[in-house]
C-alpha cells in the first residue's frame, strides 16, 4: 500500500491530524510513524487500507510542499468530499498514536502495561473521610420509606 | 445426540446463573450450566499488553457487534438510540462490567404505589436485604457504612480510594448541600478470600487481570467448580423444548463446540441470559403449545425493555485530576435527585456518578460508550494537552420507565454464527427520561463549578450515550398476575412450571442504579424460594 512516493504524503497528512506540540517535545502522528500502524488496522475498521488510499488519492500531489494553513484547507476539502474514509483515517490515526506506550506519559498516563502494576493511590484517611462526609451525615436520611 | 439428563440446567454463566447455582448447591442436585462463551484465563485479559487500549475497539469491545466473535450474537439496534452491550464468557458481562455496586432502594420496589408509574415488585427491599448481604459476602464488596441514602448496612471491606477526582467533586456536592457518598463497589480494597486487592489500573472494562473485581469468573465460579457444578463452555442454546402433554420444559437443544446440535434434558430449566438474550431464547422456542414463543401466552416476553439512559458533563480544573488512576466508573455517587420530588417536572429520579476519566485513546475517540472523536488538527493538540488531564466528570444515570413499545423481538434476517435469529431492539427515550436528563445536566454543571471547575463541557444535544445498554431489564417482568407478567414472585414462569428466569429481564422497574447487585440478590432469593418450596415446586 505504501511506497517511497506516497509515504511522505501520508506522514504529512498524519502530522496535520495530530500535529506536534509547539515546543516539539511531543511528535506529530506522522513523525511518530503511525503510518506503519495503518496497514495492520483492519481489525478496527472494515476497509482501513481502502480509506487510506482514498485520502491519498484525494489530496493535492504537492501536499507535502504546501504551507501549513494550505494543508489544513486541503484536508478540510477532502474531509467534506470523502467523509467516511476521512473519519476512518482520523479514528485509526488516534488509535495508532495513543496505542504507543511512549506517548501515554505525555498525558499523565503510565507507559507500562496497566497490569500488574497499576497505580499507587492512597486511601483517604478516616479523618479526611469523616470531614468530607460530615455535611452529608448531618442532613440525615435521604431515602423514602416504602411501607 | 442426547446427553445424560440433569436435575438443574442453567443457561448462562454470568451474574445470575452463577448466583443461583451457588444457592442450589446444598440441594445436592446435579447442576449443569451451559455457556456460549469460553472460560478466560488471566493471560487472556489485554491489560497486560503494551497497547491495551486497542482491545477496547476490537476483541474486548463491550459491543458484540464490534467484537463479532464466534460466541457473540449480533444485535440489530437500528431502531434504538441505545445499543445493548455485553460479554459472552464464563462470568458473562461481569467480565467487563465496571463493578459499581449500589443497591436498589426501598422506593424502587413500589413505584406504582408511591408514584403511580411502573409496577410494584412482588418482593420488597426488606425481603431482599439478607440476599444482598449474602451476595456481597460471596462477591467481596468495598464501601463506607452509614450512607444516609439507604437503610443501614455496612460493606465488609473499607472503601476504595476516591482519589483526587472524587475528593474534588465531593467538595462541590458539599458546597451545594447535596448528598454524595463513596461508591459501593464489587472491587477489593484489601486482599480478601485468596484474591488480590485492586491495583487502581482503571481498565475494569477490559477484564480484571488482578482478579480484584467481583466478576463471577473470580467470585462464584471457582467455588462452583470445586463443588462439582458442571460447566460446559462453547455451548449455545438454540431452544428450550417442552412436552406438549404436560406443558413442562424437557430440556434444550444446543450447539456444542463440536459444531453439532445436542439435546440436553433436565428436570428444571433456569434461564440466565440477560434482558436481551433471555427473551431472544424464549421467542425462538416456538412449539404447538407455545406458537408465539415459550412462556409467552400473554405476549409480554420481550416487552417493556428498560435501560439506564446516560449522559455526561465534564469540568476542566486547574490541576490534573488523575482520573485514570482507580476503578473506572466508581468514585462517588450522589442520590440527591433519586426520589420523586413533586416540584420537578418528572417522576422518579437519577443518580449522579463520578466516573473517572478514561485513557488517552478512548478520550480522543469520544469517550467510553460514545463514537464521536474529538477534532483533528491544532484543536486536537490543545484538547489533549490542556483539557484531557484536567477533567473530572459527572454521569447522569436516569431511571427508565417500562413502556411496552420498547422491546426485544427476533430479527427476520440477521442470525448468529449458528443460524439462530438475532435480537432486534426497538427503543426510544420517554419524555420523562428526557426531562430527567436535562435536569441532571444542569445540576451537574452547577456542582462542577462549585467544585472549582474553570470551564464546563456539555454536549447540549439531547442525545444519550450510544453504548449505554449495559443494564437490560424488564423483558420478562415478574408479578403476581399472569396476565401482566411473565414470571411469578419467585421467578417461575406462569406458563411453564419448571422454567425459571433469574436475570435482569424479570425486573418490573429499573431503578436508577447499576443492577448487578440486585440481579444476583434476586437470583439468590429465587434459589432460596426453590429450596423452600421444593416439595411443591411444580404445583
Amino acid at each position: 500500500m505504501l511506497n517511497e512516493t506516497n509515504r511522505p504524503i501520508l506522514d504529512a497528512i498524519l502530522d496535520e491530524l495530530i500535529p506536534p506540540s509547539e515546543d516539539g517535545k511531543i511528535p506529530g502522528a506522522g513523525a511518530l510513524g503511525v503510518a506503519e500502524f495503518l496497514p495492520t488496522a483492519n481489525a478496527y475498521a472494515p476497509d482501513a487500507a481502502g480509506s487510506v488510499r482514498t485520502i491519498l488519492d484525494a489530496v493535492p500531489a504537492d501536499f507535502v510542499a504546501l504551507p501549513r494553513d494550505e494543508k489544513v484547507t486541503a484536508l478540510k476539502r477532502v474531509e467534506a468530499a470523502h467523509g467516511q474514509a476521512f473519519e476512518t483515517l482520523v479514528r485509526l490515526t488516534y488509535m495508532g498514536y495513543y496505542s504507543r506506550p511512549d506517548m501515554r506519559p505525555h498525558f499523565g498516563v503510565g507507559a507500562h502495561p496497566i497490569h500488574p502494576l497499576g497505580y499507587p493511590v492512597a486511601r483517604e484517611s478516616d479523618a479526611m473521610m469523616d470531614e468530607l462526609t460530615a455535611p452529608v451525615r448531618a442532613r440525615g436520611k435521604v431515602y423514602r420509606d416504602a411501607r | 445426540m442426547q446427553d445424560d439428563p440433569v436435575d438443574v440446567l442453567i443457561i448462562g454463566a454470568g451474574a445470575s446463573g452463577a448466583a443461583i447455582a451457588w444457592s442450589l448447591l446444598e440441594t445436592r442436585m446435579r447442576i449443569l450450566c451451559l455457556e456460549q462463551g469460553p472460560h478466560l484465563e488471566d493471560k487472556d485479559f489485554p491489560s497486560r499488553d503494551d497497547d491495551y487500549e486497542l482491545a477496547r475497539y476490537g476483541e474486548f469491545s463491550c459491543d458484540p457487534n464490534v467484537r463479532g466473535l464466534k460466541q457473540d450474537y449480533p444485535i440489530n439496534a437500528d431502531e434504538s438510540c441505545i445499543t445493548p452491550v455485553n460479554f459472552n464468557a464464563v462470568g458473562g458481562s461481569t467480565i467487563n462490567f465496571l463493578g459499581h455496586w449500589p443497591r436498589m432502594k426501598p422506593s424502587d420496589f413500589r413505584t406504582h404505589s408511591l408514584d403511580g408509574v411502573g409496577a410494584d415488585w412482588p418482593v420488597d427491599y426488606e425481603t431482599l436485604a439478607p440476599f444482598y448481604d449474602m451476595n456481597d459476602r460471596n462477591t467481596g464488596v468495598s464501601g463506607l457504612g452509614g450512607n444516609p441514602a439507604y437503610p443501614d448496612y455496612t460493606p465488609e471491606l473499607p472503601p476504595i480510594p476516591m482519589g483526587k477526582l472524587g475528593q474534588t467533586l465531593a467538595k462541590g456536592f458539599n458546597e451545594k448541600g447535596y448528598h454524595w457518598w463513596p461508591s459501593d463497589v464489587s472491587i477489593l480494597s484489601e486482599d480478601h478470600d485468596g484474591r488480590q486487592k485492586c491495583v487502581n489500573a482503571g481498565t475494569c472494562d477490559l477484564g480484571c487481570a488482578a482478579g480484584a473485581k467481583g466478576g463471577t469468573n473470580f467470585s462464584y465460579w471457582p467455588m462452583l467448580e470445586n463443588a462439582g457444578v458442571e460447566l460446559r463452555t462453547g455451548a449455545r442454546v438454540r431452544e428450550i423444548r417442552v412436552d406438549k402433554s404436560t406443558g413442562f420444559a424437557t430440556g434444550v437443544l444446543y450447539h456444542g463446540p463440536d459444531g453439532q446440535v445436542h439435546e440436553q434434558r433436565a428436570e428444571l430449566v433456569v434461564v440466565a441470559c440477560n434482558g436481551v438474550g433471555t427473551p431472544r431464547l424464549l421467542l425462538n422456542s416456538k412449539s404447538k403449545t407455545f406458537p408465539d414463543g415459550l412462556a409467552n401466552r400473554n405476549g409480554l416476553v420481550g416487552k417493556n425493555l428498560m435501560f439506564h439512559p446516560l449522559t455526561g458533563v465534564a469540568g476542566v480544573f486547574d490541576e490534573p485530576m488523575l482520573g485514570h488512576e482507580g476503578p473506572m466508573a466508581c468514585s462517588i455517587l450522589s442520590q440527591e435527585f433519586y426520589e420523586t420530588d413533586p416540584s420537578r417536572d418528572f417522576v422518579r429520579g437519577y443518580g449522579l456518578h463520578s466516573g473517572r476519566s478514561t485513557t488517552p485513546m478512548t478520550y480522543a475517540l469520544g469517550g467510553y460508550g460514545i463514537d464521536n472523536p474529538i477534532p483533528w488538527g491544532a484543536e486536537h493538540r490543545e484538547i489533549m494537552d490542556n483539557v484531557y488531564p484536567y477533567l473530572a466528570g459527572l454521569t447522569i444515570v436516569s431511571e427508565d420507565l417500562p413502556e411496552e413499545h420498547n422491546s426485544v423481538t427476533l430479527d427476520s434476517d440477521l442470525t448468529d454464527s449458528d443460524g439462530i435469529p438475532a435480537p432486534k431492539i426497538t427503543y426510544k427515550l420517554g419524555e420523562n427520561t428526557r426531562k430527567m436528563l436535562r435536569h441532571g445536566e444542569e445540576r451537574a454543571k452547577e456542582i462542577l463549578l462549585a467544585a472549582g471547575a474553570k470551564k464546563v463541557l456539555s454536549k447540549n444535544d439531547d442525545k444519550v450515550w450510544w453504548r449505554a445498554g449495559w443494564h437490560q431489564m424488564g423483558t420478562c417482568r415478574m408479578g403476581n398476575d399472569p396476565e401482566t407478567s411473565v414470571v411469578n414472585g419467585w421467578g417461575r414462569s406462569h406458563d411453564v412450571k419448571n422454567l425459571f428466569i433469574v436475570d435482569g429481564s424479570i425486573f418490573p422497574t429499573a431503578g436508577a442504579v447499576n443492577p448487578t447487585s440486585t440481579i444476583q440478590a434476586m437470583a439468590l432469593y429465587i434459589g432460596d424460594s426453590i429450596k423452600t418450596k421444593i416439595e411443591t415446586l411444580f404445583d
